[in-house]
């Protein structure tokens, strides 16, 4: 029995002895094996990938191509969303990553290459027509709804594999414009203006904005039974066409406020000429507008510098949104110089600016918000 | 025979005084049940000096015996009886026969014999999603000793019932948790050897130290004089959980000098085969000292905990299994500098600490009076970012599925990018690792990246930090033969601090107090996003949070109890009959020590808080301020129960008897406050939980055959249930509120031990036939987290039952064609019931056994089926069902309750004891799950979550997540016992 016995303790002691326990890291041990930046060599300038482009034909890269540039934009107030842009000389270009707080991947000013292997290039924004014109060329992924020429590229090892990390550098000096800009037809592929970071000198307020609100979030959102246009007339009063609102964008909290206090009852149900001949008034109920969607929304406030006319277009989640636009500036007695991407939408200029501090008045070169 | 030889030993003491020859010493005492004090018949009782037998001796019918004839000296006394944990005693013999008077053995389950309990798993499941917790070792009952210890592999719940309906004491004190009510296993786990000795009751039936409820009452002894004496060592490895524990443990046991002391000291260590990142590193120690004055006064004082530091494991859904190809993966762990390091662990050092008075002026009467302190830490760690994408490896959103499923109408058609993401789960190259794993180097590259040491990514540890004053105080009376009175009273204290604290910085030097979720909505109201707005107001910044500091929330939650208790037992003849009844007072309130920006309340003087023009107080929609700090309302709940119990012993070992009760328990804090982490608010409509319960058994146990049979029959109304998640269609985090759910669980309970022709060798099984559902239509109120807005106030229409549509026929292309009565309605031909999920409704298990000479061998088979997953009400609602007017398919399809896999088990376990000059040295080994079987899923749950169809028309379920047996896995343990 003694020898069963120590031949059963050896046993386990073998056992436990051949135990392959996996090493366990659980204290603060702060090694960490650090991404050290890349430099590949461009291929192509970013205006050459433009004019690859054909209007409305989006197409797959099958090559080693590669683009590289500074990072001009940053997602982190949050007037940028899930892309960034890259400049080089000859003209700036969206890559649509798809993911959130890009900025802490790619910073203002660092050098990003991306190489186009299985990525699609193709155009957001173009509209055909007498008040249509050129959108944007974009980087992203192909789009098999159709509904998009491109999609977002979203998937980790294509991140990874293809947008590259270079070095940090300064951010480019942004190209000041006054008077020269580009025109509805043009975009990457003929501006070198486009897609780069451009200061914007005297802008004036036009009094008119836009945004396309929604009733119902639950709801398909491309039925006009459930769209609400502030745009232009509907539910503006005479020349006024703010439609009583007076911030660059507006949160969900600064969205109810205008909702609620009935500035929009006018405003028609439908979009385009298309209306159900409802109005928002007719939602007021209690005074809450139940039924309405209550959420942070976009809005294009229209500029002009002499007689160009740029949308200055805000997001409704950045954290600049409920900003007021001083009272000087919304009468047009004051202009503002503005640092932003200049982008081209259905023909029509727009700027987006990185942050509050963007917005300058002309006149002293101050800061508006402090 | 024996008998016959014990009284002419007594005659021969007596009446031939000649023999003064020999020394007059010696010892007497009758050998009594620990539970019920009943006489143990059988039982045998050894003598020891210097490891030398002095003599065997069998008692008699009443358990008594009397050794005569010893030398004076210190003597070891051993006595045993089958069914019951041995008892070792250190006695001086002094001159005289020495009455012991009755000395107390625990019982064990039936099995005990063959299979050490030290076996036995530690289970700490609040964080894998599971509520229930090990089943407790019965003694003498067929069923539940094999229920209770061989089903805890798929997570068996008895009866269906949820874990806190078990009732946990330590030294008569519950310990179930004050917040949630959940049984506190994991207190102890490691100190196998000092909880061994308890005391365990069944369903309704009352203990010594509890009225209890309904799903029967523990209590584990755990003072010194209870721990086996002795010293006992042991080591074990198993392969599905922790490589290596050591225990040691000795315990005095009972001395002369009415001094008993204990120690235990055990160490966890090591991960396992199955689980990556799982992994132990866990102390326990017990100290205890006891001393009884005289035969009345015992007073013991003893104290434990376990530190320690254990990586868990989390759900995942099919499709990650798949594309991993194993069912057991991990997504909470990565590799940092070549080694795994987990996310979330469980880091726990709660002191718990014991002085119990008993008071035994009789063998007729007992009192007991026990104070016990549970404080320290208990903290869960988990990773924590702000602005930063998901870390998760799993995310959903970096699964192929979600850039393409085949339903076109899910809106997520794109092959070629699911295909990369598919890639980078399954290629085999190391460097892919990144993206199936957590990448701890990217979150670091993050942090160090950031302008001025701000961290993005933390880990992060919550806690719940408890200070539990528990004062118990119970009698029992034996007032007479026929009748026996026990009671007690029990006052509890508790205040837990739950606060969230930085654990590691990840490589940053802060990280900043803000409110990521309110960002979401309030990003331009500094104010509103910070999480403590006083800090803010006073140093006009938020408070940049270094390792170590309190951020996010910060608040008490204070419970206090009181009850009264008393249960009169009758016995008369072959028939019993007890009568219990139980009276309480439940408060309990919150208490918030930061005042968040998006819950500012008032100010001291009750104003309300306006910062640059932007009034931060908030009211619900009846116009109470809500607020994130101070103390709360305090809910108030009268509670009561009665029980009653009839029983008839007949000749032969047949037993029948029948229990009843009326239970109204007040709800647990956690079901009761909406959003404790931000503000005050407390449920609306919520009130006491009713339990009506009533069960009918018989039992056999002769002549080696033991069998019992059970129905019941329970229904537990006026519950409710809080959740909270992310609502894509509010783009917020939201609150779910739910009161009225109801359930009925009734079945049958069969266990049968039959013995063979062949010495040794039995038979045994056990059947669990369950129908444990859902009967109710509860009610919801769904609010905004962000601002404690009502979103929806409405039933949740399909929470008990799933509808039937009649199907006229079926299109060309396939899918189904309802049928419409004249009115146009969808026309519904039945119902499909929604069962209490995450425990087999059917169990079964079938084992042979041998059992010979201290050798056990033993291969069972089990069974189980009719297991459902835990529903979320989310998809019962109308809300969800959209689309149903038009398609009831979709109505059929969102409510539908998944039902898992029948699966069969095989398992052997072999085991030897020896004992050698009074030493007991042996090993046991258990082979689980034998064939390997790697697809039985053992729970999980819904997420509570909605895709939307391309034309928002309707929606669809989130992938459920899943829990999985591990494989093929054994467990060696070896124990030596001096």
């Amino acid at each position: 029995m003694k020898k069963f016995v120590y031949s059963l303790a050896l046993a386990l002691c073998a056992v436990l002895s051949s135990c392959d326990i996996e090493p366990l890291y659980i204290e603060t041990d702060r090694n960490w094996k650090h991404t050290e930046p890349r430099t590949l060599q461009p291929t192509h300038t970013i205006q050459e990938l433009a004019q690859m482009y054909k209007t409305g034909k989006p197409f797959v890269v099958n090559t080693d191509l590669i683009i590289g540039g500074r990072v001009i934009s940053t997602d982190q107030p949050g007037n940028f969303y899930k892309s960034f842009y890259i400049q080089d000389e000859t003209a700036g270009i969206e890559i649509k990553v798809g993911r959130n707080a890009l900025y802490n991947d790619y910073k203002q000013g660092q050098w990003v290459y991306v190489n186009c292997r299985d990525l699609y290039v193709g155009m957001y924004g173009y509209k055909a027509g007498n008040y249509g014109g050129s959108g944007m060329v974009q980087i992203g992924f192909s789009d098999p709804t159709g509904e998009y020429e491109t999609s977002y590229i979203e998937a980790p090892l294509l991140i990874d594999t293809r947008i590259v990390r270079g070095l940090q550098d300064e951010v480019p000096e942004p190209i000041v414009l006054s008077r020269q800009f580009p025109s509805s037809s043009d975009s990457q592929a003929t501006s070198s203006l486009l897609g780069k970071l451009v200061t914007i000198r005297d802008m004036y307020y036009t009094r008119e904005n836009f945004a396309l609100l929604y009733l119902d979030s639950t709801k398909d959102k491309k039925l006009y039974t459930n769209r609400v246009f502030l745009s232009d007339t509907n539910g503006a009063s005479g020349d006024d066409k703010t439609h009583g609102i007076t911030t660059w964008a507006m949160s969900k909290s600064k969205m109810t406020e205008y909702l609620c206090a009935g500035l929009w009852d006018s405003c028609q149900i439908g979009s385009g000429s298309t209306f159900t001949g409802q109005t928002l008034a007719d939602f007021r109920g209690d005074g809450t507008y139940p039924g309405v969607e209550k959420a942070a929304y976009s809005i294009s406030q229209y500029f002009k510098a002499g007689t160009q006319e740029i949308q200055v277009r805000t997001s409704g989640f950045c954290k600049f949104a409920d900003y007021e636009i001083p009272a000087d500036v919304l009468s047009g007695q004051r202009a503002l110089d503005m640092t932003g991407v200049l982008t081209m939408y259905q023909g029509s200029l727009q700027l987006v600016v990185n942050s509050q501090d963007d917005w300058r008045y002309s006149d002293t070169g101050e800061k508006i918000y402090r | 025979m024996k008998k016959t030889i014990l009284t002419l030993f007594v005659l021969f003491a007596v009446f031939f005084p000649a023999a003064a020859q020999l020394p007059d010493g010696g010892v007497k005492g009758t050998v009594v049940d620990r539970a019920d004090r009943s006489p143990v018949a059988n039982a045998r009782v050894e003598i020891f000096r210097d490891g030398n037998s002095g003599g065997l001796y069998d008692c008699d019918v009443e358990g008594k015996f009397l050794l005569a004839g010893y030398d004076d000296g210190d003597w070891s006394l051993l006595v045993m009886a089958p069914g019951y944990l041995p008892v070792q005693i250190n006695i001086t013999i002094a001159g005289a026969v020495r009455d012991l008077f009755t000395i107390g053995l625990t019982p064990i389950k039936a099995a005990e014999a063959k299979r050490d309990d030290s076996e036995q798993m530690e289970f700490d499941l609040a964080d894998t999603g599971y509520s229930d917790a090990p089943t407790v070792l019965f003694a003498n009952d067929v069923y539940s000793s094999i229920a209770g210890y061989s089903f805890g592999s798929v997570r068996f719940k008895n009866r269906g019932y949820n874990s806190e309906t078990q009732d946990v004491l330590l030294s008569g004190v519950s310990l179930n948790d004050a917040l949630t009510g959940y049984s506190p296993w994991s207190l102890w786990s490691g100190l196998n050897e000092i909880t061994r000795s308890k005391a365990s009751t069944l369903s309704m039936e009352a203990s010594d130290f509890a009225l209890g409820g309904y799903n029967g009452v523990t209590n584990i002894f755990a003072n010194p004089s209870s721990v086996r004496s002795g010293l006992r060592v042991s080591a074990l490895t198993n392969s599905a959980m922790y490589r290596l524990r050591l225990m040691l443990t000795y315990a005095s046991g009972k001395k002369d000098n009415g001094w008993s002391y204990a120690f235990s000291a055990s160490g966890r260590f090591g991960d396992n085969d199955w689980v990556k990142g799982v992994f132990y590193r866990s102390l326990a120690y017990y100290a205890g000292v006891e001393k009884s004055f005289g035969d009345e006064h015992t007073l013991s004082l003893f104290t434990f905990a376990n530190p320690g530091i254990r990586g868990t494991q989390n759900a995942s859904t099919q499709e990650v299994y798949d594309l991993m190809g194993d069912n057991m993966y991990n997504a909470n762990w990565g590799y940092q500098d070549g080694k795994r390091r987990n996310s979330r662990m469980r880091k726990t050092f709660e002191p718990v600490t014991v002085l119990k008075y008993e008071y035994t002026p009789s063998d007729r009467f007992t009192s007991r009076t026990t104070l016990l302190w549970r404080t320290g830490l208990n903290g869960y760690t988990a990773l924590d970012w702000y602005d930063g994408q998901d870390p998760r490896p799993d995310y959903y959103r970096n699964l192929p599925s979600y850039a393409y499923m085949e339903e076109e109408d899910m809106d997520r058609s794109n092959p070629d990018k699911a295909d990369w993401m598919r890639y980078a789960w399954t290629a085999s190259s190391a460097e892919f690792e990144k993206y199936r794993h957590v990448d701890w180097d990217h979150l670091y590259d993050v942090n160090a990246a950031s302008p001025g040491g701000r961290s993005k990514y933390i880990q992060q540890e919550r806690h719940v930090d408890q200070n539990d004053i528990n004062l118990a105080e119970s009698i029992r009376w034996r007032a007479s033969d026929l009748f026996t009175l026990t009671g007690g009273v029990r006052l509890r204290w508790n205040r837990s601090e739950n606060y969230n604290q930085v654990c590691d910085l990840l490589g940053g030097k802060y990280f900043l107090n803000i409110d990521s979720f309110a960002e979401r909505d309030f990003a331009v109201s500094e104010a509103k996003v910070q999480n403590d707005l006083d800090y803010w107001i006073a140093h006009g910044e938020a408070e940049k949070i270094k390792s170590g500091g309190k951020y996010g929330y910060d608040y008490l939650a204070q419970v206090r109890r009181a009850s009264l208790w008393a249960n009169g037992r009758f016995h008369v003849g072959g028939f019993d009959a007890s009568v219990g009844v139980s009276a309480g007072y439940d408060a309990f309130w919150r208490e918030g020590l930061l005042r968040k920006g998006l819950f500012a309340g008032t100010d001291d003087w009750g104003r309300d808080i306006i910062i640059d023009g932007v009034n931060l107080t908030t009211r619900d929609s009846k116009g109470r301020v809500v607020s994130s700090k101070g103390k709360s309302e305090v809910s108030r709940f009268f509670t009561y129960s009665a029980k009653a119990m009839a029983a008839y012993t007949l000749v032969g070992g047949h037993r029948i008897w029948a229990d009843v009760g009326f239970f109204n328990d007040a709800p647990t804090f956690s079901e009761a406050f909406i959003s404790p982490r931000t503000r005050n608010s407390l449920m609306d409509g919520i009130t006491t939980k009713k339990t009506f319960s009533t069960d009918i058994n018989y039992q056999l146990s002769h002549n080696g055959y033991n069998a019992r049979l059970s129905l019941y029959y329970t229904r537990i109304w006026d519950q409710s249930d809080v959740m909270s998640f992310y609502d894509d269609s509010q783009h917020s985090f939201t609150n779910f509120a739910m009161t009225g759910i109801s359930q009925r669980h009734m079945g049958l309970e069969l266990g049968v031990s039959v013995p063979l022709p062949v010495q040794g060798l039995s038979i045994s099984g056990v059947l669990s036939l369950g129908e444990h559902i859902y009967n109710s239509t509860p009610h919801m109120v769904q609010t905004i987290d962000n601002s404690a807005e009502i979103i929806r106030d409405e039933d949740v229409t399909w929470w008990d039952r799933t509808p039937i549509f009649k199907i006229a026929g079926y299109a060309q292309d396939g899918s189904p064609i309802y049928d419409q009565d004249i009115q146009g309605n969808f026309i519904i031909t039945g119902y499909k019931k929604h069962y209490v999920g995450g425990s087999p409704q059917i169990a079964a298990e079938l084992a042979l056994n041998y059992n010979i000479k201290y050798w056990f061998i033993e291969v069972n088979g089990q069974c189980f089926a009719r297991t459902f997953l835990e529903m979320n009400p989310l998809y019962r609602t109308d809300y969800a069902c959209k689309g149903g007017d038009q398609n009831p398919g979709i109505i059929e399809e969102m409510t539908a309750q998944e039902e898992f896999a029948p699966a069969f088990i095989l398992n052997a376990s072999v085991g030897k004891s020896w004992f050698v000059k009074g030493n007991q040295l042996g090993f046991s080994l258990s082979l689980n799950n034998m064939t390997n079987n790697r697809n039985v899923r053992t729970g999980g749950y819904e997420q509570t979550r909605l895709i939307a169809s391309s034309g928002k028309d309707r929606y669809y379920r989130f992938p459920s997540k899943y829990f999985y047996m591990p494989g093929f896995n054994y467990m060696l343990n070896l124990y030596f016992r001096f």
